[in-house]
């Protein structure tokens, strides 16, 4: 783990830049954060996904959101969601190959904004899972920074890091693609998805997690910060 | 709804029950369902445990075993368990484990029952599993203790049900009559020596009717005089079906059981015939007595109905090929007698062979001919030959009309190449085994599982010997036998897929008996002939082939289990076939299994795969 991110990670971090959160990031922080030392199995996760019209949180935006609860390590899919986001510019070319989602399709959706509204109440107090979390933090941060005066502290779980743990144990070398997503569902006897978007990639993401759960904690005692980023 | 859930509802339509609700309400349960994840050996549910929810199999398999630990089913992908507790106030009645790495969808208690109460076809399905299907299932199995699958996998020894009564020889029939009547048996066994140690022969009650009242002997004569000498007995690791068998071939209701030349007890038809008729046993019964091949050819037509029932009732593939062998082989042996009525008795000893799948005893629905004769070396071409060929050509031929046609590649008595005195078949051997050559070796698979049915069996013995001797040592010969045995791929591909047949009449299917029977029967083949093991049944083979380091004893046992699932699949498709009124084939699409059995089948794949990896490492490849 980088230095850097082991300050941003850290309680001191989080109580320095709550204090200049405003509207509903300030609601959030008021609502105190799973401590590391909790049992895994009481705490409850959001898996979720982004689709971004690019890589760079600072110049690209997110286009749809998509995330799942999970809690005593069940998949709860009563709570899934999947929000259309409207960005500030056009949707380019080659970004619409990637996510399939047309300007006429976000036309009428909610701005970043009213999304991250809807979003803060339910990752307050939650765990935030995600397969390869520095896009979702990134974007998340950025947005929450632009709106909202201070960037998103929240404890995560990177099924992709996890992942590579595994490999790095069994000690075996690394083949491309044996991260993705897919790669790793499939390893452990999960279904493929056909479709692939922000909500069915996060329910993904959520069955990965159980998976890797299910491996490194079969009597249910480990705590969280086992698995933190 | 949204996209990404409909996954979950169309995972659901495919499956039954589900697929009897209407669209809009399956499309609408997903959002009301979890999902949870199971590692391999979980126990997901106990007797007794709270169990508030329906559980889906979305990937993985589970077992289900009742409190007392008898296992009840297995269950894959699409099915459901814990449906038991939804009819106990969610309380479950069964041990759940995982056998797989599992993703399972719950439906909670509540919708299941709003599922149940509105639709009654998807509340009849999980009524008839929680209740009346298991009883079913238990009438199944309570059935299926008094048939012949009983028969197939119990041993002799295993019925031996009370302590053997036996008699001096020197005994009066009175001293006999007056035991039989104490001890309350049917039949003494009469022993001589001391300590009861040698048979000397049988008194059954029969004898007392026939051979005394009806004789009107004197009590006083000793058993010696209406004993039956030297009776016919069996081992006790025989199998009861054979026992059965060797009984009704020779018209007794009694046999004794000997071990190491002991007796060690005695078992009676009605140790064996409890209750049920045996239609195998009595379709050889059948035969027996026929004088005509188009009468044989009428009971042989019901095989694929007796494969149904034995398959439908739970036997193994190992029982099956074992029945439906020993028909052919009564066949034969009843075309043999009638030739030797017609032509008279043989001039020189003979014994005729069964080849290939007869030889081996793991013959299915469809089978053609593949048999031989080994003469004594006393023939002579000229004096004999004619008697020879009409004997082999009305056997052969009869066999064709009862329903075993000619073999394709002309592997036949009736063949003169295949009607030779033992000389000849041992310059036959020495030749395959010195100088293999790829013809010959085609020609291994089939004489070298060979089997004895009819004849002097001792004229087999000192060839079967040689054989025997001669392969172990050649490792030139092995070579090349590997080499043939690994032209047979298994149809798996780099990623453990399913690799099948494109195009033509069997298109996207498997070929069961190419690419999955007949590699392990050659595997086989090869372990038995390097180590100088006679058996010729496959099974036996893999079983004797684990004293040897040629094979780990994993890795036979792995062999064993691929080929008894192998062949049962395949014997399943052909029931279904013959259900269907279809002509049974090898050709299996693999969508018509659950995805379970898909995985456990690659599984028996990549058993064979890895062990001929392991055999071609062992033995080296053909020519290097």
């Amino acid at each position: 783990m980088g230095l850097l991110q082991k300050i941003t990670d850290s309680d001191f971090y989080r109580q320095w830049v709550q204090r200049r959160a405003t509207g509903p990031l300030r609601a959030y922080y008021d609502i105190p954060a799973t401590h590391p030392d909790t049992l895994i199995r009481n705490i409850e996760f959001v898996a979720l996904d982004l689709e971004t019209t690019g890589l760079d949180p600072k110049k690209d935006e997110i286009v749809s959101i998509g995330f799942v609860i999970i809690r005593q390590l069940e998949v709860d899919f009563s709570s899934c969601e999947h929000l259309l986001v409207r960005p500030q510019k056009e949707l380019s070319e080659s970004s619409v190959i990637v996510h399939r989602i047309f300007d006429s399709d976000v036309e009428k959706a909610p701005d970043i904004e009213i999304a991250l509204a809807h979003i803060l109440p339910i990752l307050a107090g939650r765990v935030l899972i995600a397969h390869h979390a520095p896009i979702e933090l990134g974007f998340l941060g950025q947005a929450c920074k632009r709106y909202f005066g201070a960037p998103l502290h929240i404890p995560t779980v990177d099924t992709l890091v996890l992942a590579l743990r595994d490999l790095y144990r069994q000690g075996q070398p690394i083949k491309p693609g044996a991260l993705k997503l897919e790669s790793q569902r499939h390893i452990h006897n999960l279904p493929p998805y056909r479709v692939h978007n922000a909500l069915s990639d996060a329910i993904a993401a959520s069955g990965l997690f159980l998976a890797q759960i299910a491996k490194r904690d079969p009597k249910g005692e480990l705590e969280l910060r086992r698995v933190l980023r | 709804m949204s996209l990404e859930l409909k996954e979950i509802s169309d995972f659901l339509k495919l499956h039954h029950p589900f697929d009897l609700l209407p669209d809009d309400v399956i499309e609408a349960l997903p959002k009301r369902m979890t999902a949870r994840y199971f590692r391999k050996g979980t126990k997901v549910l106990s007797p007794e445990q709270q169990c508030q929810h329906l559980h889906i199999i979305r990937t993985g398999g589970i077992e289900t075993r009742d409190p007392d630990g008898q296992l009840l089913a297995r269950l894959g992908e699409g099915e459901c368990f814990g449906v038991r507790a939804m009819f106990r106030a969610g309380r479950a009645a069964n041990n759940i484990t995982t056998l797989e790495d599992s993703l399972v969808y719950l439906l909670p208690e509540k919708e299941f029952h709003n599922l149940a109460g509105k639709y009654p076809q998807f509340n009849y399905f999980f009524e008839q599993m929680g209740g009346a299907r298991l009883r079913s299932g238990m009438q199944l199995l309570e059935k299926r203790d008094d048939d012949q699958l009983k028969l197939m996998s119990v041993r002799v020894s295993d019925l031996i049900a009370r302590d053997l009564v036996s008699i001096d020889i020197g005994a009066s029939i009175l001293e006999a009559g007056k035991l039989m009547c104490r001890e309350r048996v049917s039949c003494l066994l009469v022993t001589q020596g001391a300590g009861a140690g040698e048979v000397a022969g049988i008194m059954t009650d029969r004898d007392l009717r026939n051979r005394v009242v009806a004789e009107a002997r004197s009590y006083d004569e000793p058993v010696s005089n209406i004993m039956t000498p030297n009776p016919t007995f069996v081992g006790p690791d025989d199998y009861a079906f054979d026992a059965l068998l060797t009984m009704t071939r020779h018209n007794v209701r009694h046999l004794p059981v000997m071990k190491d030349g002991k007796p060690v007890g005695m078992i009676t038809t009605n140790n064996l015939l409890a209750r049920q008729s045996l239609s195998a046993v009595y379709m050889v019964g059948k035969i027996r007595k026929m004088d005509q091949p188009a009468d044989m050819a009428k009971v042989i037509a019901q095989v694929p109905e007796l494969l149904t029932n034995l398959i439908e009732a739970g036997a193994t593939s190992r029982n099956a090929g074992h029945i439906v062998t020993t028909l052919s082989d009564a066949a034969t042996a009843r075309l043999l007698q009638l030739a030797e009525d017609k032509f008279g008795p043989p001039p020189v000893p003979y014994v005729w062979m069964a080849g290939g799948s007869q030889g081996r005893q793991d013959q299915t629905a469809l089978s053609d001919q593949d048999n031989c004769l080994i003469i004594d070396d006393a023939y002579d071409p000229d004096q004999h030959g004619d008697y020879f060929k009409e004997l082999s050509t009305f056997v052969c031929d009869g066999l064709n009309t009862v329903g075993y046609i000619y073999c394709p590649g002309d592997m036949m008595a009736k063949i003169d190449q295949w009607r030779q005195p033992v000389r000849v078949w041992q310059q036959y051997f020495n030749k395959w085994i010195e100088q293999p050559e790829p013809k010959a070796l085609m020609l291994c698979s089939v004489w070298f599982d060979l089997r004895p049915i009819h004849g002097t069996r001792a004229i087999f013995d000192d060839l079967h010997r040689m054989i025997i001797t001669k392969a172990k040592g050649n490792r030139i010969f092995l070579a090349y036998m590997v080499g043939n045995a690994l032209t047979h791929h298994v149809p798996l591909g780099f990623f453990k897929n399913f690799v099948m047949i494109r195009g033509g009449d069997h298109d996207r299917t498997l070929d069961l008996k190419h690419n999955g029977v007949v590699p392990i029967v050659d595997l086989a083949r090869i372990h038995a002939l390097a180590n100088g093991i006679d058996a010729v049944n496959t099974y036996d083979r893999l079983e004797a082939a684990k004293a040897f380091p040629s094979i780990s004893t994993q890795g036979a046992s792995d062999l064993l289990d691929a080929f008894e699932f192998i062949s049962i699949t395949r014997l399943k498709h052909q029931v279904r076939q013959i259900r269907r009124g279809d002509r049974p084939d090898n050709f299996l699409q693999p969508e018509s299994l659950s995805a379970f059995e898909r995985t456990h089948l690659k599984d028996a794949f990549s058993v064979i795969k890895n062990l001929q990896t392991a055999l071609e490492s062992a033995f080296g490849k053909s020519g290097t």
